[in-house]
Order: C-alpha cells, then structure tokens, then sequence
C-alpha cells in the first residue's frame, strides 16, 4: 500500500471520526431526556440554537471561545429548568402532548431569534491551525470535537454511576412508584434530569458554531440526525446513543465520500429504517445493562 | 341483510352517539360553495381552493392520528412527495396527454407506495407509538435535507429540474385537453368547484370506510391493541391499510397543492409545515372529519386576517396555540365549544341510544345458533415440565379436559396452576412436554393462533375496549370470527341478552362495574365461538352476588362448551360444583367433586400448611 492510499484512508477514518463525534454531541441531551424520563423534546433542536447564540453573544462580549460555551451549557441548563417547571411538568404520562407542547416551543424560539438577531448567518472564528497528513489537511477543530465527544459521554457516565443525583435518577427511571417509596422527589429528580439534557443540548450548539455558523434555523438541521440516532440507540442513553452514532454516522460518513451528501443522507434514513424493522427496540434493546 | 339486523345497525350507529347532522353539512355546504364558485372573487376562489387542499391534508392526519391511533407527524412528507411526483409527471408527460389529471393520479399512488413501504417498516417492526411519532416527522425532515440539496442540471427527473431549495417551477396548472393540443387550465372559479367537491368525496369515503367494518376494527386497534389480536385480528396490516390510505389522501392534497401554487418547494417538509397541519386537526379535534376542514378555515383566516399570512409572529402565534390547545383543550377547540354548546342548547344533546330487538325472539342458548360452525376438540396437557431457573413451577403434570362442562383448577399460591394455565394458553412454552387441542399438537402456537383454532382465552384483568360501547365490543369479538356485517350485529345482539346487558348496550364499556365488564369480557370471548374457553380467575375482586351469578353464567357455558377456570374463590368453585383438580408443588395433588375432596385430610394439611407426616 503507498503511502498516498495510506494518508487516503486516514484521511477517510477521520472524517468518519468527525461525523460521529458531531452525532453524539448533537444527541446525548435528546437521548438523557427521553431514556431517563420518557419525554421527546421536539425543541432541543432549539435549544442547541440557543447555546449556540449564547457562545456568540460570550464571544462577542470578549470571553474566550472555552468560556462562552460553558456559558452556554449552563444558560441553556437554566432556561431548560425553567420550561420544565412552566411546561413539561404539567405532560409527564402524556407522550404525544409533550411532543406537541415542546413542537410549538421549538417555532417560537426559531422564530424569536429571528426577530432578536435577524435571519441571516453569523459566524464565529473556528480555531484555527490544521494537521497535514499527506495531501489531506484536517482542521485541528476537528479533532477537539471528537475528544469532546468522548469527554461528553464519559460526563454522562460519571454523572449516572457516580453522583447521588444520578443514582437517584436511574431508580426514578426503572421503578417510579418504589422510588418515591424509598424517599425520592420525582418531581426534584425530573426538574434536574431535564435540566442536564438541556445543558448538554446547549453544551451541543456552543460546539457546533465554530464548525456551521449560527443561524435561527440551525436546529432543524441537526434534529432529524439526533432523534435517527436516539431511536436506533433504544433505551440505552449511553450505550445505545454510542453504538448508533458510530453505525449511522460511519455509514453516512462512508456514502457521503464516495458519493455526495445528498446520498449520505438518504442512506441514513434508509439505514434507520430498516434497522428499527430487524431491532425495534433498538440496538441497545436486548443488552443487560442499561445506561 | 334482514330488516332486523339492518335496523340494529343503525341503532349501533346512533348508540356511538357521533356525527348527526354531519351528512347534511358536508354535502350542503360543498353544494353552497360549488354553486357561488363563479360569483367569487378570483383572488378568494384561489384562496378557498388552497384552504380545501389543506383541508384535504388536515383529513388524512385525523384519519390516522384520530382514527388509527398512529402518530404520524410527518404527513407533510407524503404531502411533498405528492407535490413532486405531480411536478415531475406533469411537466414531463402533459406534452402528450394534453392534460394533467393522470399526473394527480401519479402523485397519488407514489404517495400510497411511499406511505405503504415506511409503514411497513414500522409496524411489522413493532415500533413503539412515540417512535412512530418521530420516524415519520424525521423522515419529513430528512426529505427537507435532501431535496434542499438538488441544486442545479445535474438532479433532474426527465424535463423537471428538481431545484434544490428554490423548488421546482412551471409545474402545469390543472388542466383538461385531447392529447397533442395546447393545455387548457381551470379557471380559478372551476378550479374551487373542483376541488370542494374532490374534497367532499374523499370525506365521504373515509366516512364510509370508518363506519364500515373496518372503521370498527380500527377503533379496537386504538382502544385495546392486545384484546383486538386475542381476538384474532391482524392489527399491522389494518395500521399499514390505513397509513397507505391517509399518505394517497396527503398526496392528492400534494399534488393539487403543486398545481395550485404552480411550482413546489423543500419547505413543505419542513418542521413548521408539520406543525401546521397537527395544529388544524388539534384546533378541529383529532377524530373529526368536518373539523379538519374547520380547522384549517379557522387557523388560516386567523392567520390572514393577521397580517395576510406572512406576517413575522405567524410561528410565534402557531407555536403558542400549540401549547395552549395542548394544555388547555386537549380534546380540540371544536369539540371543546361542541360540548359548551351541548350544555346551553338542548337539541344539540345525544340522545341515549337503544338497541331495538325483537323482544318475541327466544334466545335459549346462546351457543346453539351457530349454524353448524361448531368445533370441537379436547384439550389436553401431555407430561408438562416446567422450570424458570432451577425452580420447577410444573412437573409432570398430565390433564385432560372433556369437550363439554366446567373444570376448576385450585390450589394454594404458588402450587402452579397459573403456570400450567399459561402453559395451555400459550405465554409460557413447556420445558418439556406437550399441549395437544383436539388430538394436534399446539405447543408452539402464539396465543392469537390458538385462538383461531378455538381456544377462547380470558386473562385475569378485564382487558375490553373502554372507550366503545358495550355493544361495539361484542360486535367487534363476533365479527372477528363470523366476518360478515350483519350476521356480527345479531350475533353480538344474542350475546348482550345472554349478559342481561341490554340496558347498557350504547354506553361505553369503561362505565361499567367491576363485574359487568368481566362478564362483557367473557361474552368477547365467547363471540369467538371457542370449543374450550380458559378463564383465569374470572371472580376475582366481584361481590358475592356477582360471583353467583358468573358462577350461573359459567354453569350455562359448559353445557356446551368445555371451560377451564383457575379459580381461588371456594364459594365459586361451591357453587359451579363441577370436578376439581388440585394442585400442589407444581404436580396435580387430587381430583374429584369438591365434596369428595372435602373430605381428604390433605388437602385440608395444604391448605392450612398443617405439616403430618401421613402426607410423605
């Protein structure tokens, strides 16, 4: 093998790498709210706009870019907070009105960032610097949001193994009734669950607006992908949103180079499809552990 | 039909209780509109055509939301693809055939195929509700995606450049003509006439097939999906039906969109566009067909008296009356006011529906009237094991039942009769062993497919379908077995008398009590004719009196049908005063009347955990 076709085929597994990294940032808060407590959050493409315009409202003020996104996470946290006490809590064992309730959100948050910021796109500075490999130059961007992407996940994991919260969260998950038997708030649990799915939604956006550019539609480029990736994934919010982003976003990634994007997409939703026909419950369904 | 059953069915529709002077506007109106179609102003003809277009959309979601129980978000989806498909046929083949109805046809049936094929996916599959929800409403998104990146010459179908976000232009009007002449377009006014009365036909079909047998087994479906398959329907293909239905319908409003708007573009897949059309039937309630229609009228004048629709608070106004009809009129603004009106006008109340029967007509034995379709069979339990972990639940249990009369299965909590009750139903598969249903082997049957074959099944819940009238679920469990129309409503007539439930014949089946709808649920079963009908626990929770008179009832039963009842209630098992088989340990322990057994020590030993050493 030369080393042209070597340098080729790196280039190829890094781009896949980007791919799924962008996968699972975009759908680990969807897939915390909907594993841990049941309810689709049709506006966290919204919400991932949010902390998207928060980075650059940050950057704008003069933080530096790492700051302005952890900004971002924590406002999008507290504005998530807010929508549950006002909003979802009122929907919890009504699946489809949840769904419709944060539907009609998700329009009026678009449409209030149009009014606030205008339609058009703006940008913020991607960090520069790149890495040569051959011919190939991959973005040093790139690799940062992969490794974040695993850092994500591992919070993920930290938060639901190790801290009270979480502990207290999963039992809230498996048996609600024994639960609040044994002394847990739901209520508490609830608020703090969606709290911190809609911190990582926001946590998604700051990340993403280096790469994209901040627009009010940005949302609804990414929520399709997010929700394929957490009904393949099934109820593991970890495991399961892991398994599928690597599935889906290799195989979009590997028919996007070899053909063009417009395909890379079709063979998502193909692919989605007809996995649910052969793993309905996803592919996380029949695994023992489920996180 | 016999002038008897025909006016039970009319009866049946009035006990639903819904629609009344339903016929009369829909027709009236859609001859209003056609007759001013020429006086309109053209700018408010091609506006009402687009609100029957949308209406036609907003249908199509209530007939599978409402009516199919299946949460398709993405109806926009077969809307665009109908668009599409009319673009493309018609800018391609107009030239030829001098018109572009056949393109709508086109459209129509691309959009059924599309339909047919995801639905396929996903109710083989299995998919969860909340799943369906969103594959359908991704798959819309995703089509947004890709048809928003068909820029330039290279992505064209035939003559039909597909134009990326820009959409597709010059997409024909509808038009008439001979083939190799000058299309002829529909004038605005002809073009209003046609469609309200398109749109009056559709509705009227979907009408028809909703109180069709059909419509009926739909609502099993969404009522109570596992009673509806013990019943021996196939629910994936009725759901499949039904979505296929409503994508044509999405398509026919797709493509008479296209040729409305003259061109199509990426944005009616869009998130908003999805939202709108849930937002018309949430506003016209779900299970409405007229309301869909008002609800369109509704939203989309307000929208235009607004600010002429393109005002920039239009989705800030959308997305709060979203969250406001969810939360506070979860039924629909339309049925909500219907039932305010209800209150204040008295001619607008339902009127408690009757079931008129032939009151001379001597019903003796429900079970005789079958016409010779009866089966008979015996069933029987052949060395049945079995063992969850190392734990032997049943063991070597070796039971025949006779093909008439009741037999009682008792025994103390966790002697395993349920477990052996599971074994012949067919939610447990033996660790060894055979169960055989007239002399063949049924061991590895799923209980629907035992059910076909005559077992009638009865678990210990009530599980009926709540929100339908007492009489729509007999008819539903008699048609499973008889399917005919007519020969269901007598038959299901024949059973509510055996029940003494004619009294509550049009009143849903969740304002029954306790006892009323376990026996509803027996008369279900009984609908389906079995040869052996499984009852477990059929008294648990009932009063005395309730208990005596199942006990009556299952008495009746096994002279001719043979029953099997799992039974801890003694004074039940006293009263039916039938053989009794005992188990204990997992292995049958005695047999014999409850008189003979009374007298046995050891069951007394068992039952009281009296430990004497004459037992080993």
């Amino acid at each position: 093998m030369s080393a042209d076709q070597l340098n080729w085929l790196l280039n190829l597994f890094l781009s896949m790498q980007l791919s799924i990294a962008v996968l699972v940032i975009v759908s680990i808060g969807l897939a915390v709210v909907f594993g841990m407590m049941g309810i689709i959050n049709l506006a966290h493409g919204e919400f991932l706009m949010l902390g998207a315009y928060t980075t650059l409202v940050g950057v704008r003020a003069g933080l530096y870019l790492w700051l302005a996104m952890l900004l971002a996470a924590a406002t999008v946290g507290v504005f998530g907070l807010i929508v549950e006490r006002l909003l979802i809590r009122h929907l919890y064992g009504r699946l489809a009105d949840s769904m419709l309730a944060t539907w009609g959100l998700s329009l009026i948050m678009a449409q209030g960032m149009v009014l606030i910021f205008g339609p058009s796109t703006q940008g913020i500075a991607t960090p520069t610097g790149n890495i040569q490999i051959g011919n190939y130059s991959v973005a040093y961007y790139s690799l940062v949001l992969v490794g974040t992407a695993v850092a994500l996940l591992a919070i993920v994991f930290w938060v639901f193994t190790r801290t009270r919260y979480g502990v207290m969260a999963r039992a809230a998950t498996q048996v609600p009734e024994m639960a609040a038997a044994v002394g847990i708030n739901p209520d508490l649990v609830n608020a703090g669950t969606f709290a911190f799915g809609s911190a990582l939604a926001g946590a998604a956006g700051a990340l993403l607006a280096p790469l994209v550019g901040v627009m009010p539609t940005m949302g609804q480029a990414y929520i399709a992908r997010a929700f394929m990736t957490v009904i393949v994934g099934g109820p593991g919010v970890l495991s399961g949103t892991a398994a599928a982003s690597v599935l889906l976003g290799g195989v979009e990634n590997i028919v996007s180079y070899l053909s063009t994007p417009f395909f890379g997409q079709g063979a998502l939703l193909v692919l989605a499809i007809v996995l649910l026909r052969v793993l309905p419950t996803g592919l996380s369904g029949r695994w023992q552990r489920q996180l | 039909m016999t002038r008897e059953s025909e006016s039970a069915e009319t009866a049946v529709q009035r006990a639903g209780g819904r629609l009344s002077g339903e016929l009369v506007w829909t027709v009236g109106l859609t001859v209003t509109v056609v007759a001013a179609a020429g006086f309109i102003p053209e700018f408010r003809a091609l506006q009402f055509t687009s609100w029957a277009i949308y209406g036609l959309l907003a249908l199509s979601l209530a007939l599978v939301w409402g009516h199919g129980g299946i949460f398709s978000f993405g109806q926009g989806a077969f809307f665009g693809i109908g668009g599409y498909a009319y673009g493309i046929s018609a800018i391609n083949l107009s030239g030829m055939t001098g018109e572009t109805f056949s393109a709508v046809i086109v459209a129509v049936i691309i959009a059924m195929l599309a339909a047919a094929v995801l639905g396929y996916f996903m109710f083989y599959g299995k998919v969860g509700d909340v799943y369906v929800g969103i594959i359908t409403l991704a798959t819309s998104l995703v089509l947004f995606t890709f048809m928003s990146s068909t820029a330039g010459h290279k992505y064209r179908v035939g003559e039909a450049l597909l134009g990326g976000y820009n959409g597709m232009a010059g997409v024909p009007p509808l038009s008439y003509g001979i083939p190799g002449t000058e299309l002829t377009a529909l004038s605005p006014g002809q073009l209003l006439a046609f469609t309200v009365i398109l749109a009056c036909i559709v509705t009227l079909a979907v009408r028809a097939l909703l109180r069709g047998p059909f419509g009926r087994v739909l609502a099993g479906v969404r009522e109570n999906e596992l009673r509806t398959q013990l019943l021996g329907y196939d629910i994936r293909l009725r759901k499949l039906i039904v979505f296929a239905i409503g994508g044509a319908i999405a398509g026919l409003a797709g493509a008479q969109h296209a040729a409305w708007a003259l061109f199509i573009n990426p944005i009616v897949f869009g998130l908003q566009q999805a939202a709108v059309v849930v937002i018309w039937v949430l506003v016209g309630g779900r299970k409405s067909l007229p309301g869909a229609f008002l609800g369109v009228v509704l939203v989309e004048g307000l929208a235009s008296f607004l600010g002429a629709g393109g005002g920039s608070a239009t989705p800030i106004i959308l997305g709060a009356v979203l969250i406001a009809v969810v939360i506070l009129l979860p039924q629909g603004l339309v049925p909500a006011l219907h039932a305010v009106a209800q209150r204040w006008i008295p001619w607008l109340r339902e009127r408690p529906a009757e079931i008129p029967f032939d009151e001379s007509a001597n019903i003796p034995d429900v079970l005789t009237e079958t016409g010779g379709r009866r089966r008979t069979g015996v069933l029987e339990g052949v060395d049945l094991y079995k063992s969850f972990g190392g734990v032997m639940a049943v063991e070597n249990v070796t039971l025949a039942f006779r093909d008439t009369g009741v037999h009682c299965l008792i025994g103390p909590n966790g002697a395993g009769k349920s477990t052996f009750f599971n074994l012949l139903v067919g939610r447990y598969r033996p660790t060894s062993g055979k169960v055989l249903f007239g002399g063949a082997p049924i061991t590895g049957l799923e209980p629907h497919e035992r059910v076909r074959r005559g077992l009638g099944i009865k678990l210990q819940v009530a599980s009926i379908f709540p929100g339908l009238t007492t009489f729509e679920n007999l008819w539903l469990a008699a048609y499973a077995r008889l399917r005919v129309t007519a020969a269901a409503t007598e038959r299901a007539a024949q059973i509510l008398d055996w029940l003494e439930l004619r009294a509550r014949a049009g009143d849903a089946a969740s304002t029954l009590s306790h006892g009323q709808k376990q026996w509803l649920e027996i008369g279900m079963v009984l609908g389906g004719e079995p040869t052996v009908m499984l009852l477990d626990e059929p008294t648990a929770g009932m009063t005395r009196e309730e208990t005596a008179r199942t006990a009556a009832l299952i008495t009746k039963l096994g002279k001719s049908i043979s029953v099997v009842a799992v039974e801890h209630d003694m004074e039940f098992v006293r009263q039916v005063d039938v053989p009794v088989t005992v188990f204990h340990q997992g292995s049958v322990f005695a047999r014999g009347s409850l008189e003979e057994l009374r007298r046995d020590e050891r069951i007394l030993d068992i039952y009281l955990g009296r430990h004497r050493k004459a037992i080993a």
